[in-house]
């Protein structure tokens, strides 16, 4: 078996091969037309709205003018990409910032709709859950300038309801807008508000379509709420779950800037940790207007990203091949 | 092996599809402007006429100006009723206005319609024109220049100086207001200052002075609505009479020569920072200053802060808002010290400039012309027809019947045909037309740098200045304690070779302004 | 039976909801209240939970003048909404059922090609050439609605939907000889409908919010979005707010900036507080899967 093939072999080989299958792509096609038809539409939404456009991906490495249009303008290599890396220190502090915070969004950020989604399957009370679940959606509709405003309302040194609180009680107030350990907190606890309630309705969902049969039995078998909350509800999630940090997985390095521009209003002394990419490309980049530096760090953050994405999916599949994203 | 298979299916099908895309894209965008023609589908007006006066009879064009904002229910209806007649009279072009939101305003959707190859004109600052002349979009309009003899009647040599890059102009400046030493002056709440029983600022001491009373008795009240007071103090940290072509490069007005000045790396700035400083903690300029830059505006506009950075019109201008909150409130303008005459960069509002896709761009020059010809156009445009939109006075003071806005006044603003309604007192008029008179066109003014050769460093400075720099200016973090780290970042960004490129165009500049 | 135990928990899980519920709902006190005071009263004292100075000044001024382009603009949404939300759940779950056939041999390769999109973009600017010099999509109401019919995300999240459906069912239907047509239309979307109701929900959403696609596509005035036109105002009241805009010939009066911010996130909310109880009717608890046990 591991002699050296004969060139000859090699082209009958990979002929049979391409043979056997556009064979199967035939005989496939055959079978699954109507899945084809089915796909149709979407393929090509996405053909003209995502990879046509996608071909701009070039200007990244030009520079743009309008005369010479996208074919013809000059060559620019990694130029765009320069500013960011040549410093490296503040790339490598952007970085890290986004994927710190980025992490913490996505752990705090499940593990709270998770919750809630299961808390409301357990209650009885229709109108109850009704309310609260719609209560607790309206916060991903206010805007982060708005939370911003509340925000230091509650946070100011000077005016802040917390630290007025904190005086009353006799204890010393927190300076919240200098302390940028501190704010990653609150960061995240705005996050989790913002973004929690959202993520339960995907979840509660998937917990209506449970056979109700599953639990009869084991309430018939005499466990209590909390064991059939872990041993069967929350099992049940998993491939959600899985799938959803898949799909954001793949944002790793992407930030939300008008988040941190609505809370922090860009003060520097916060800085050293909210510092996110974009944060910084805006600050620097789009500030002189130079756009195509900008489209640089995006793609950098897709490539990243999307490496990213290969190695998740890939243990996923490890776990149970039916979660893989694809 | 399947998988190989398919991937291999999928890989090839997207290669190729992407390469027909980059064609695609590449072959239309290729002579960049001729592209809109015959596109009938866009929003793009095309002229048919050629537009020339062979004949002495203008053929008919059509034109779109973009401006930004609200359009009001009054512009939209002038817009197709007397504005049209009126342009198609003047100049046979028929105009559509329309109406972007103001973040678009340079950038956004004004560049996405620039560079697609949109046939239109609208407005710009310098910086951005810069750019874009650079990337190819806007028209050249010097052969233009005559359509606008008009204008130029009542619009500065200056201003046209200012829009001018390579010796070609490359937008049409509009509007003539007296806006020297803007930002340098302090406008003081005069009703405040009486309150506590003073009568005038004229020093440094006297502002301070000023802030200590009115807080005993308002402790609520800020100081300072503001973060950046370089221009007001400036009599008190130099002899020099700086001018800031940008944030890192100033100009000494009262020397002769053409020196650049490195402002982060100058004695004055450290001055200027511990001046600053002392404002910060005494709190003149409140602690939140540092996080919540809107809530100064705000605390500004509902009367909760004892100062703002003056400009010649900012005592009338936005009194409406101010004195919706204070109804007593009175400003007046003062400089903290005198002899340095004031500086302008020019006259001008703005200036329109014309896409260079654009199929009449004389045409669209001959339109900013009606802007600024007469007193009879300017009135329809800005405040619309005499009876139904306004009335004047035996005094010629102007009482508008609608609130809403057409062509925006400070677009127009030209002191030649201004008016001015009944609260604004006769004073204010005559101190602000004559607020230009002793002052002086920076030596500067009208030079464009161009950072194409220090793009990067000047990228990596805005992030030195946004984080370490801003806020040693500002007076958060006291000078000794930042500057160190503030200028290690600030070499490491370059700013060495920064200065170099700057300091050699601008010389270039100025021996050629000065044959 | 553990019976306290159970109420225990209950209780405990009643009141971590209420209280979070009340801490979501707090700032939607704040604005209402904010968008009925007074500006200078808000600007001078911040926000509260009553009405600072009741007045109905800011929605006056933001309705006052423009009452039919508004009413207009509620059509132009609502229409795009229904239309866009049903035309892309009928794309998308067709989509998604595609990736979820398991049987399928390029489901792969269909779902990559999805997600590849969510990851790398081109930015704007060809985005913008290509759908209004090519697609001709400027200033029509089909511009509003084609560009999202696929959201990748709500198509992987029905595709999750969709494989919680016992598979028996699919392979009893395939055995009477259906068609995967037949399988998509009578046993997918039914069996799956709280996975269609929650992506309509989102589109539906999706729809009635966005302002990107107006703002780049739409000049005629007539087909501008209830959000878009907020938008707009919004961008004009803050330019306003600033002091760069000189008002010299005739005092305007000053644009209610807090407020209208308040009021802008109420008309937001709005549709959703409405909307959202009314289609949990269709989140029926449990499915009855009496033809597997048949």
């Amino acid at each position: 078996m591991v002699q050296q093939a004969t060139p000859r072999e090699t082209n009958e080989r990979l002929a049979k091969r391409q043979a056997v299958s556009f064979g199967r792509l035939r005989k496939s096609i055959g079978r699954d037309a109507p899945l084809y038809l089915l796909a149709l539409p979407g393929i090509a939404v996405l053909i003209l709205f995502a990879y046509l456009p996608m071909s701009g991906l070039i200007l990244v490495f030009k520079n743009y003018n309008f005369n010479d249009g996208i074919f013809g303008s000059p060559w620019a290599g990694f130029a765009n990409f320069e500013f960011f890396f040549s410093s490296m220190e503040d790339a490598i502090r952007a970085t890290r910032n986004t994927v710190m915070l980025n992490v913490l969004y996505m752990l705090t950020g499940t593990f709270f709709s998770v919750a809630i989604a299961i808390v409301l399957n357990e209650m009885r009370s229709k109108w109850f859950v009704k309310i609260t679940q719609s209560v607790m959606f309206f916060p991903y509709f206010i805007s982060w300038i708005i939370i911003g405003a509340i925000l230091f309302s509650l946070l100011d040194y000077d005016k802040g309801i917390l630290n007025q609180s904190l005086a009353a009680l006799g204890l010393s107030q927190v300076d919240w807008y200098s302390s940028p350990w501190l704010f990653v907190v609150i960061l995240v606890l705005a996050n989790i508000w913002k973004s929690a309630g959202y993520g339960a309705i995907i979840y509660y969902a998937v917990l209506q379509g449970i056979d109700t049969s599953y639990y009869e039995a084991a309430r018939i078998d005499g466990a209590s709420r909390w064991q059939i909350i872990m041993r069967i509800t929350l099992p049940m999630l998993i491939p959600s779950i899985i799938l959803m940090s898949l799909l954001s997985i793949g944002g790793m390095l992407k930030g939300d800037l008008s988040m941190i521009m609505g809370v922090t209003f860009l003060n520097p002394l916060l800085l050293p940790t909210t510092d996110i990419i974009d944060v910084y490309v805006y600050r620097t980049a789009i500030r002189s207007g130079e756009f195509g530096f900008a489209s640089a760090i995006t793609l950098y953050q897709s490539v990243f990203g999307f490496i990213l994405v290969l190695v998740a999916n890939k243990m996923a599949g490890w776990y149970d091949k039916d979660s893989k994203l694809f | 092996m399947r998988e190989v298979g398919s991937f291999m299916f999928g890989k090839k099908g997207w290669l190729g599809l992407l390469m027909t895309a980059v064609l695609l894209l590449g072959a239309c965008s290729q002579g960049g402007g001729a592209t809109t023609t015959g596109t009938g589908g866009s929003d793009a007006n095309s002229t048919d006429a050629s537009g020339n006066e062979a004949s002495g009879e203008l053929a008919q064009a059509k034109l779109k100006i973009v401006l930004y904002g609200d359009e009001s229910n009054r512009m939209k209806q002038l817009a197709k009723t007397e504005f049209y007649n009126r342009i198609k009279q003047e100049i046979n072009a028929e105009v559509e206005f329309q109406f972007l939101p103001w973040t678009e305003y340079a950038g956004g959707k004004t560049d996405l319609m620039l560079s697609t190859g949109e046939d239109f004109a609208t407005y710009t600052d310098a910086n951005y024109m810069v750019k874009s002349v650079a990337k190819g979009l806007y028209a050249d309009l010097t052969p233009y220049t005559e359509a606008s003899a008009d204008l130029s009647q009542t619009v500065d040599e200056a201003s046209f100086k200012a829009f001018q890059l390579g010796g070609k102009q490359y937008a049409i400046p509009v509007g003539n207001k007296p806006n020297s030493a803007e930002f340098y002056s302090v406008l003081v709440r005069q009703d405040l200052l009486e309150e506590v029983g003073m009568s005038e600022v004229t020093s440094l001491a006297q502002l301070e002075e000023y802030y200590d009373k009115a807080h005993a008795a308002h402790p609520e009240l800020i100081g300072y609505a503001g973060v950046d007071a370089r221009r007001m103090l400036l009599y008190d940290y130099t002899d020099k009479n700086l001018y800031w072509q940008n944030d890192f490069v100033a100009l000494d007005e009262s020397a002769q020569d053409d020196r650049i000045i490195n402002w982060f790396e100058s004695e004055e700035f450290k001055k200027y920072a511990g001046l600053m400083r002392g404002w910060y903690e005494k709190g003149i300029i409140p602690k939140y200053a540092a996080t919540n830059v809107p809530q100064l505006q705000s605390d500004w506009n509902s009367g909760k802060a004892m100062f703002w950075a003056g400009t010649a019109a900012r005592p009338f201008e936005g009194a409406a808002t101010i004195s919706q909150a204070v109804p007593d409130a009175k400003l007046v303008n003062y400089f903290l010290g005198e002899g340095r005459p004031k500086i302008s960069r020019g006259t001008y509002s703005t200036a329109f400039f014309v896409s260079s896709a654009a199929k009449d761009p004389e045409r669209y020059v001959m339109f900013f012309n009606l802007l600024q010809k007469d007193q009879e156009l300017y009135d329809l445009f800005a405040y619309g027809i005499e009876g139904t939109d306004y009335t004047l006075d035996e005094n010629d003071r102007i009482t508008r019947l609608t609130t809403d806005s057409l062509i925006p006044d400070w677009l127009l603003m030209n002191k030649n045909f201004i008016r001015f309604d009944n609260s604004v007192p006769d004073d204010f008029i005559a101190e602000y037309k004559a607020w230009d008179d002793d002052a002086v066109i920076s030596k500067g003014a009208g030079f464009n740098f161009d950072n194409t050769p220090v793009k990067n460093e000047e990228t990596k400075l805005n992030g030195v200045l946004t984080e370490y720099l801003a806020p040693i200016g500002s007076g958060f973090v006291d000078y000794e304690t930042g500057y160190p780290k503030a200028l290690e970042r600030l070499k490491a960004a370059g700013i060495d070779k920064y200065i170099v490129e700057y300091q050699k165009q601008f010389s270039a500049w100025h021996v050629e302004q000065n044959q | 039976m553990p019976q306290a135990e159970n109420k225990g928990l209950l209780i405990f899980f009643y009141v971590c909801i209420a209280v979070f519920s009340v801490i979501c709902f707090a700032p939607f006190v704040l604005a209402v209240s904010g968008s009925l005071s007074t500006e200078s009263r808000i600007a001078a004292e911040g926000y509260s939970f009553w009405p600072r100075g009741f007045s109905l000044e800011t929605y006056q001024f933001l309705f006052g003048s423009k009452l039919e382009q508004i009413v207009r603009a509620y059509a132009v949404s609502l229409t795009v909404t229904v239309l866009g939300t049903v035309s892309a759940v009928l794309v998308t779950t067709a989509y998604a059922y595609v990736v979820s056939v398991k049987s399928f041999r390029f489901r792969n390769v269909f779902a990559f090609f999805a997600y590849f999109t969510m990851l790398f973009s081109g930015g704007t600017l060809p985005w913008y050439l290509l759908s209004t010099k090519y697609y001709h999509l400027d200033d029509k109401l089909i511009g509003l609605i084609v560009p999202y019919l696929l959201s990748v995300f709500l198509m992987f999240l029905m595709t999750n939907y969709f494989r919680s459906i016992p598979h028996e069912i699919v392979e009893s239907a395939q055995i009477d000889g259906a068609g995967h047509l037949r399988i998509f239309i009578r046993i997918m979307l039914p069996l799956g409908r709280v996975g269609v109701v929650t992506i309509s929900l989102f589109y539906a959403l999706q729809y009635w919010n966005d302002f990107y696609l107006p703002l780049m596509l739409v000049t005629d005035e007539r087909l501008y979005t209830i959000q878009y036109l907020m938008y707009t105002m919004m961008a004009n009241i803050q330019f306003l707010a600033s002091g760069n805009a000189a008002q010299v010939g005739g005092a305007i009066i000053a644009p209610p900036l807090e407020t209208a911010k308040m009021a802008m996130t109420c008309l937001t909310v709005l549709p959703i507080a409405i909307l959202y109880p009314f289609l949990q009717g269709f989140f029926v608890k449990g499915i009855v899967v009496g033809s597997v046990k048949g």
